[in-house]
């Protein structure tokens, strides 16, 4: 008896913060996910507000920018995410070795990640514009032709995955950093102990402690990296052509700039249905068990 | 319950309040920044002065084209009332009008015989009169007249002439234009496709992207980037300003760009090339004519103002030759009324002697007059930004571009010639 009262008032109090996430978080998604059922074209008012069912999706299912931009946003967080984790670890062991002077080496290596994103961007922009950056200039002292950057369909992600690693591999540093410190030193004076030598003491002690934090990292970089939308805004808008155009910035301008509100909704909702499934899936492969192992 | 009764109270007061606070607004919207921000404010001051019944408001909006766009689609959408006067560009009105965001103005009975035919043109929908023509502006060939002493009389005369000057003088581009992925692309696009005899849609209204035309235009655009190389490749990520840096600085022969950049080009103290560069326009090609692309902005009234009569009041001010001269004097803003073209006003007033300005705009072309225009031009874009930075080759870039044309005109459900 006393149980169920407690249990009911554990609720109310409950309630006002439940629902704040509902009126914030789900209301939203539901709301995208109605919209995403009707054809409203801002740009084409004479055609009215229609439900049209499933057709938004299906023009999806046949849209071959959107198919295009699927892939090279995948391909994109890949790249990314592989260097990310590679240079974070490298700054993170790095750092971890560091005696003097801690404070100012730390502070200074993560300044690039609490540069806004629009801002750094615009620096990258500025630093591969042709003729006259930076980068073309380098290269063209060093006698080397360099790439009219953003008008080639390859060379325009060069600048693109430069400022996205440069920006983010010191957030990654950062949380690996965490990790590493969290193993036990005695292990490693075991291991010295024992004969191992620096290269199998980090492939024995060091990855496999540390991999919690690495898959957390990788998840959060790989979320971040599939929803990538400021850096290619600014740098790329997309182009040339549609040679960088990501789902979001794709989503964006069909949203934004054509005003495609259904369209653009079925768009939206179907890269939240996909990110949301990666976490998930990404969760369950090894999220939790590999969180709970450092516990053990 | 007093309360309540309270809160009706001042429900009701409000909207009172609201209606009996002085003269009634006339708000106006458009650019309102650097010289064109200055006009308008003195305009809008005379106006407000010559009608106290007035109160007139500006209501500043991003200068940025798309964004104004934006903005003003959110507004009208919403059927806010304010602002009442509305400045389109050339290319919005048809959008607006089939949307019934903007008013008619038949009932008004402009002389719209004063304006330039094709200017009027691109501001009727469905045979109705729904804005008039403000300002023009036109694409020019600008040429260095020290290393071209007369202007180039077809297009592969202008490249001869560009590899000579490059080849001889030293010049590092040959010509430059606007090849960024934006509207000002097709822009340069139509001058070279009007050049070469094609168009973007037919008389009827029917996508014409795919013609042989079209396909030896692009070819030649991509051609004078790789194979002749007097246009640099930089250019695909160039706007305006950027080539008239390049101009200014002396590092190019030919610029294509608006008028704008005369004066700008013409003032000592900054360029390189004052006193030795000259206007035309953009030159033909065997099979085509001579063409300049038409820009410039329209005056509309929103449909849901509660006061068109003032609006129109309002417009029709600032039609006025008048304001137009002061306009060109203060801006460098071309009048959209033929007849100051024979005045020794305007040609006081413009940089540009007022002749050769007037040769242009007698060969503008205005681009397509849809409703949806702009979801045209942005398939264009794209297309030719792919076929121009080597992605695809040109014939099968403007098929792909008129397929997704065609299947946008017809999910618009607009007949040819009417919605």
């Amino acid at each position: 008896m006393k149980d169920a009262r407690e249990e009911r008032l554990g609720w109310a109090l409950a309630f006002p913060a439940l629902g704040l996430v509902a009126l914030i978080a789900v209301f939203p998604v539901l709301w995208t996910f109605w919209e995403s059922l009707h054809l409203d074209d801002l740009r084409m008012p004479w055609l009215g507000r229609p439900f049209v069912g499933w057709d938004n999706y299906v023009e999806v299912a046949t849209d071959a920018r959107f198919w295009s931009a699927l892939g090279r946003t995948a391909t994109f967080a890949i790249v990314t995410v592989a260097l990310e984790l590679t240079g974070g670890l490298v700054l993170a062991l790095m750092l971890d070795r560091i005696v003097r002077a801690r404070g100012i080496v730390r502070t200074i290596v993560i300044l690039p990640w609490a540069i806004p994103t629009v801002v750094a961007a615009l620096v990258w922009r500025f630093i591969f514009e042709s003729p006259g950056g930076l980068a073309t200039a380098a290269l063209t002292q060093l006698g080397v032709a360099a790439p009219t950057w953003f008008a080639g369909e390859f060379a325009a992600w060069v600048p693109l995955v430069l400022a996205d690693v440069w920006k983010t591999v010191p957030f990654v540093a950062l949380l690996l950093l965490a990790g590493l410190q969290n193993i036990d030193r005695s292990l490693y004076e075991a291991a010295d102990v024992d004969g191992a030598g620096p290269w199998q003491q980090f492939i024995n002690i060091t990855l496999p402690l540390l991999k919690p934090a690495l898959l957390v990292a990788a998840l959060f970089r790989a979320l971040d990296a599939f929803r990538v939308f400021d850096v290619v805004y600014v740098m790329t808008g997309g182009g040339p052509g549609t040679a960088t155009e990501t789902v979001a910035i794709y989503t964006f301008s069909t949203l934004l700039q054509h005003l495609r509100f259904g369209y653009g909704s079925a768009l939206s909702v179907i890269g939240f249905a996909l990110a949301f499934a990666f976490a998930l899936g990404a969760l369950r492969l090894f999220g939790a068990g590999a969180l709970r192992s450092r516990d053990a | 319950m007093r309360v309540i009764r309270s809160l009706v109270a001042l429900a009701v007061l409000i909207p009172a309040l609201g209606c009996s606070s002085g003269p009634a607004v006339l708000s106006f919207s458009g650019s309102s920044v650097g010289r064109e921000g200055e006009v308008i404010k003195l305009q809008l001051d005379r106006f407000a002065r010559e009608h106290p019944e007035l109160t007139v408001e500006l209501r500043p909006t991003p200068d940025a084209a798309d964004q104004r766009h934006q903005l003003f689609v959110q507004w009208l959408n919403a059927r806010a009332p304010d602002p009442d006067v509305l400045q389109l560009d050339v290319i919005w009105t048809p959008e607006f009008a089939a949307a019934g965001w903007i008013a008619t103005l038949d009932r008004f009975h402009a002389a719209t015989d004063d304006f330039f035919a094709a200017a009027v043109a691109a501001n009727r929908w469905d045979g109705t009169l729904y804005s008039l023509p403000w300002f023009i502006d036109v694409g020019m060939l600008y040429r260095r007249t020290d290393l071209v002493a007369a202007p180039p009389h077809d297009l592969h005369a202008l490249v001869r002439l560009a590899k000579d000057a490059q080849r001889n003088n030293g010049v590092p581009f040959g010509f430059v234009w606007q090849g960024a992925r934006y509207e000002g692309l097709v822009t340069v696009f139509l001058e070279h496709l009007g050049a070469f005899g094609g168009a973007i849609l037919d008389p009827d209204g029917r996508v014409a992207v795919d013609s042989p035309a079209a396909e030896a235009a692009l070819s030649f655009m991509r051609d004078t980037i790789y194979a002749d190389a007097i246009v640099p490749p930089a250019v695909l990520t160039w706007q305006e300003e950027q080539t008239r840096f390049a101009f200014e600085s002396g590092q190019a022969v030919f610029m294509r760009n608006w008028p704008y950049a005369y004066g700008l080009l013409d003032n000592a103290s900054q360029s390189r090339v004052a006193g030795r560069f000259a206007v035309t326009s953009m030159p033909s090609a065997p099979g085509g004519t001579a063409t300049a692309a038409l820009g410039g902005s329209a005056l509309a009234i929103n449909a849901f103002s509660e006061q068109p009569e003032a609006a129109y009041q309002l417009i029709d001010y600032l039609l006025e030759p008048e304001q137009m001269l002061e306009r060109a004097r203060i801006a460098g803003q071309y009048p959209s009324r033929r007849a100051l073209y024979e005045t020794t006003a305007l040609a006081e007033a413009l940089t540009i002697p007022v002749d050769e300005a007037l040769s242009v705009i007698e060969r503008a072309t205005p681009r397509p007059v849809t409703p949806v225009y702009s979801q045209l031009s942005d398939i264009l874009q794209i297309s030719i930004h792919r076929a121009l930075t080597r992605q695809q080759e040109p014939g099968p870039a403007l098929r792909e571009a008129a397929a997704a044309m065609r299947a946008l005109l017809a999910r618009a459900r607009l007949g040819p010639g009417g919605s």
